[in-house]
């Protein structure tokens, strides 16, 4: 498994779990600032990530288990 | 009579009682035509051949049906013939039904499918989690098919974010079983975090590769999660038993495999406004609170908190002062007679008496000092300095000691 994939769920569930709390509002102002802060930083992460969307790469393996590039004709 | 005349009634029981035994389990090849299949779930379809043909109807067909009839097909039927009384039809009541000429397949199909399942291979327990966010997808299939193209075409909308790595296969033929197992082991050195396996779709002929057996056994033992992407819809293949996640086409396929990804780009703006929200209704939460404190009468007006206490102070010293002016006054009182006191007054009355006294008891010593006595002619005998006043005291030849008022002399006695 990848882990830049790994972070970006994870990122994705410690954001979700953050706001949950926050909107649960149990939460000690300084905390919450903290926390909110945190989602900030996620969402960042996570729009970034997304901003690397390009074209899918699509790649074929030969008959010597070489990686080379794939075309839909 | 007309006794030999029967009625219609009893002339089709008669018929009823000749087929009916006769025909309660029959196996029957045919051509469909007329095929349908009511809203109700009963099929309803003549079966012939060249020559003849058999109103059939096989009822709750639609949840039993294993392919989509069409007029035309070939079928195998088992089930019953029996007399229709209210119109005087017989008709065949199917039980089962299949595509004709895939029976062999279908029992080859049905033993690998129960022996595989006995061995484990369809447990769920070992059926691995489809990651939600893959980087690289591999795919086993034909590089010329639909179905690669479906597949690419689906992750670049879907989620542009990942990889696909085609390794390239026969699917149909006879060399396809082998070709897929070995891709699907191949793939295995990639780093993939899904592997897709499938093709469109097309005869069950065409599809028999996902039945045969090395490729079930390939699936199970591959670490990679895999999709099977069979393009088919009604039957079930192996590869769909064994493989982690069964999707009907290989479009399908590739949409179980990646994330949508405006759906998480709205999620994530979402999770983004949400924040906000929150963090918005605890800033009011909390000024709230610090405004109700704020807003309580003690910090509105301090000075309330300290009057009760001011006022039970000025109480405190005002009646210290009262009472300490009332102790003075009445010590100055107190002090005042003792100045005025007769004895205070007239000091030297007191000195006055006591010297009296004085005199009085110098008056009386005076009376018991014992030269007075002497003075009156009496004589004081002493020896050794004692005063000598029994005769018993004295033995002859003592000295003795004399005083007289004048004077003393010294004796001795006789």
């Amino acid at each position: 498994m990848q882990k830049d994939d790994l972070t970006f769920e994870d990122n994705l569930k410690e954001l979700e779990e953050i706001v949950e709390k926050l909107e649960n509002g149990d939460v000690p102002l300084d905390d919450a600032i903290e926390e909110f802060s945190k989602a900030m930083e996620l969402v960042k992460a996570c729009d970034d990530k997304l901003k690397d969307a390009n074209e899918t790469i699509a790649k074929i393996v030969d008959e010597n288990g070489e990686i080379i590039d794939f075309n839909i004709e | 009579m007309n006794s030999e005349y029967l009625t219609v009634s009893e002339i089709t029981r008669e018929l009823k009682g000749v087929i009916n035994p006769n025909f309660r389990h029959v196996f029957v090849r045919g051509e469909l035509s007329n095929a349908k299949l009511w809203r109700s779930g009963h099929f309803y379809f003549t079966l012939k051949d060249e020559n003849s043909q058999i109103k059939s109807v096989m009822f709750s067909a639609s949840s039993r049906l294993k392919f989509k009839p069409k007029d035309g097909m070939k079928v195998l039927i088992e089930g019953k013939i029996e007399v229709y009384d209210k119109n005087g039809y017989y008709q065949l009541y199917v039980s089962k039904i299949s595509e004709d000429g895939v029976g062999e397949l279908y029992r080859a199909y049905e033993q690998l499918k129960k022996k595989l399942s006995k061995e484990g291979l369809f447990d769920e327990n070992h059926k691995k989690k489809i990651p939600n966010f893959p980087k690289k997808i591999g795919v086993v299939t034909a590089a010329n098919g639909a179905a690669i193209r479906d597949i690419i075409t689906t992750i670049e909308r879907r989620w542009p974010l990942c990889e696909v790595i085609l390794f390239p296969s026969l699917v149909q033929g006879q060399l396809a079983a082998y070709q897929i197992a070995d891709q699907i082991k191949k793939s295995e050195n990639y780093d993939l975090d899904t592997l897709i396996v499938g093709r469109g779709g097309g005869s069950i002929e065409d599809l028999w590769c996902f039945n045969e057996e090395i490729v079930a056994r390939a699936i199970y033992d591959c670490t990679t999660p895999v999709i099977s992407a069979v393009g088919h819809e009604i039957d079930f293949t192996i590869a769909d038993f064994v493989a982690d996640l069964r999707a009907p086409t290989p479009t399908a396929a590739a949409e179980l495999a990646v994330p949508p990804f405006k759906e998480i780009k709205a999620a994530i703006n979402q999770l983004n406004s949400r924040s906000y929200r929150a963090i918005d209704n605890i800033f009011k939460v909390n000024k709230q609170k610090f405004d109700y404190i704020v807003n309580k009468n003690l910090f509105k007006n301090p000075l309330e908190m300290y009057q009760p206490k001011e006022i039970i102070l000025d109480n405190l010293i005002n009646r210290l002062e009262i009472s300490s002016k009332s102790l003075i006054k009445e010590n100055m009182n107190k002090l005042k007679f003792i100045k005025n006191t007769y004895v205070l007054k007239n000091p030297d009355n007191l000195i006055d008496k006591y010297h009296d006294k004085y005199l009085m008891q110098i008056n009386k010593l005076e009376l018991l000092n014992p030269l007075h006595t002497l003075k009156r002619g009496y004589s004081l005998a002493r020896s050794e300095g004692k005063i000598i006043s029994s005769a018993d005291d004295l033995k002859s030849g003592e000295e003795l000691e004399v005083e007289f008022k004048d004077g003393s002399v010294n004796t001795k006695v006789i």
